[in-house]
């Protein structure tokens, strides 16, 4: 993959491409829309309990970009919670819903890499 | 130079994922004699410098955000735009590859995307596009796009601009947010007209202590009257000579998805400050409020807080100028170069927020020794500049291209990270290529 980016690299530095004269596509912002609402299916989150309930829940606002590159703890994923709902109007997820959410996410986005004990938070 | 290559370093580490993945992250201590020619057998050459590989350190092509992803990165495919990598659909998020950087002046087609909302349609008649401007002012001003362009000097220069959160992969642990490398950077050369002519015209009140900054791009939830973001800056940057109302881009009309017909260009800080699809400026008595001011949003501590941490913000101090970064245009990470090869001519670009870059390092030998690049003037202040350079390689093998910028004030590009914050603002570490020869 990285190498169809270095060999498209090398055709997009060729001069003739540096100040593009022609027209912009009037076209940019239904793209863009059409992008942002392309149907994404349940099933490209991981398999498990809560999966229905996150995706529908995150996908009233966000697509699941933003949930399948994130590596957080529970701790993490539950103040993201209310951050969203401080700083962007949702919805507050609170009792049995929030935690099958949250410990969907903390499950199946948690960080990625067993790492050496923090001596400074354990 | 560069020549097409077919196999990349990772395609010869997939061969064997499972004994890979135990060697990067199972092995215990340095990498020294048998785990060391281990290791030169995953990446599947010998690594000519593996002796100085810092303790801990594991080979770039390991560790490497985005880049480094098995499968790779989606791409963007999207019209008049370059093969980004792709961040998010909703909102629409995207980064330039370094090697797509290699032009001098940014096309609209490599710039780096970044939404907090939705793309606004464009306007039918953008010459009547309306900025208003008020607050702490003698006179509100209600100017069309037209009007400014008629009425103010009319300005062009390169001017960097920089997602605040470029950089945000290398922390560990992860930072909240789009996980940019280095690739949230442009230099685009920008016409406009300067924001302080325009704040002189409306008459600054003694009380005008900061801006805050409108747009046309609605919330994520569509809530309307819901501005998807609205930052601002304190005075002084409003009124230095290099932050635009700018309303073309590489001398054509700004793209849609780059916010025309008017946007703000306010270089060398944090990109949130460069509005796209400007339709307002308030003039504020105190630090603009909006979302995306306050809390730990492009804000950073002040007192350093143990990585990892939850903190609401309330101490940090809001990232103004950028930090020192360089990027390597002329070598993607991965690159398998000839057998024989025995010289690297590198290039790339370095910045520095509001000051300058004194200086671009390389070393191949994981950071034993640094070579010094000639690094070119700014085309003007606030642009990037232009770095090339020349390496020896000793043979053939696995080499890892470090790069690193010095500031005009004579700080370096660290060797990790700096300052853990929530949602990782100011991550400028010394970046890595992985390289290999035959």
């Amino acid at each position: 993959m990285r190498l169809a980016v270095l060999g498209l690299a090398l055709l997009l530095a060729s001069p003739v491409l540096i100040r593009p004269a022609a027209a912009q596509p009037a076209s940019q912002a239904d793209a863009a829309r059409a992008m942002a609402e392309r149907a994404e299916e349940e099933s490209v989150l991981a398999e498990g309990e809560g999966r229905s309930e996150t995706f529908g829940y995150c996908t009233a606002c966000h697509n699941t970009a933003l949930i399948r590159r994130s590596r957080f703890s529970r701790a993490q994923w539950d103040g993201l919670m209310d951050w969203m709902t401080e700083r962007h109007g949702m919805n507050p997820l609170e009792g049995e819903f929030r935690d099958l959410i949250v410990d969907y996410l903390a499950r199946h986005y948690g960080p990625s890499q067993s790492r050496a004990r923090n001596p400074f938070l354990n | 130079m560069v020549r097409r290559i077919e196999r990349s370093v990772q395609e010869l580490y997939r061969d064997d994922p499972e004994r890979a993945d135990a060697l990067a992250f199972g092995r215990r201590g340095a990498l020294k004699g048998a785990a060391l020619a281990a290791m030169g057998g995953a990446v599947g050459a010998a690594i000519p410098f593996g002796g100085s590989m810092p303790q801990g350190t594991l080979p770039a092509l390991f560790s490497r955000p985005a880049a480094a992803q098995s499968g790779g990165p989606a791409l963007l495919d999207l019209p008049g735009k370059g093969p980004l990598i792709l961040q998010g659909e909703r909102p629409l998020n995207a980064e330039t590859p370094e090697t797509l950087l290699d032009e001098p002046v940014t096309s609209a087609r490599n710039m780096f995307i970044r939404n907090n909302g939705g793309v606004p349609d464009a306007a039918a008649d953008p010459r009547a596009w309306k900025l208003v401007v008020e607050g702490e002012v003698n006179q509100r001003l209600e100017l069309t796009v037209g009007e400014l362009e008629a009425r103010f000097p009319v300005i062009t220069r390169q001017l960097q601009l920089e997602c605040g959160g470029n950089g945000r992969a290398f922390y560990q642990p992860q930072a909240r947010g789009n996980q940019w490398g280095n690739g949230a950077i442009s230099n685009g050369e920008w016409t406009g007209v300067r924001l302080r002519d325009v704040l002189n015209a409306a008459g600054l009140k003694s009380s005008a202590v900061a801006t805050g900054h409108y747009g046309a791009d609605p919330h994520l939830s569509n809530e309307p009257g819901r501005p998807a973001i609205a930052r601002g800056m304190r005075i002084a940057k409003a009124m230095e000579e290099d932050t635009l109302l700018a309303f073309r881009l590489n001398g054509a009309a700004i793209p849609q998805l780059h916010g025309a017909p008017l946007r703000l260009v306010t270089p060398g800080w944090p990109g949130s400050l460069s509005q796209k699809w400007l339709t307002r400026i308030w003039v504020r008595d105190k630090p603009h409020d909006g979302p995306g001011m306050g809390g730990t949003s492009y804000r950073v501590p002040v007192r350093p807080i143990v990585p990892g941490s939850s903190n609401n913000g309330r101490d940090f101090a809001d990232l103004e100028s950028m930090p020192v970064r360089a990027i390597l245009s002329s070598h993607a990470h991965g690159a398998r170069l000839p057998a024989g090869t025995r010289a690297l001519d590198l290039r790339g670009a370095a910045w520095a927020g509001d000051l300058t870059v004194r200086a671009v390092h390389v070393s191949v030998d994981f950071g034993a020794s640094w070579t010094a690049m000639q690094v070119a003037d700014p085309a003007n202040r606030h642009a990037w500049q232009r770095w090339t350079g020349r390496v020896a390689l000793p043979s053939d093998g696995y080499y890892e291209v470090w790069y690193r910028a010095t500031d005009s004030e004579g700080r370096m590009q660290p060797h990790a990270p700096p300052n853990w914050n929530p949602q990782g603002y100011g991550g400028n570490p010394i970046s890595r290529a992985a390289i290999l020869v035959g």
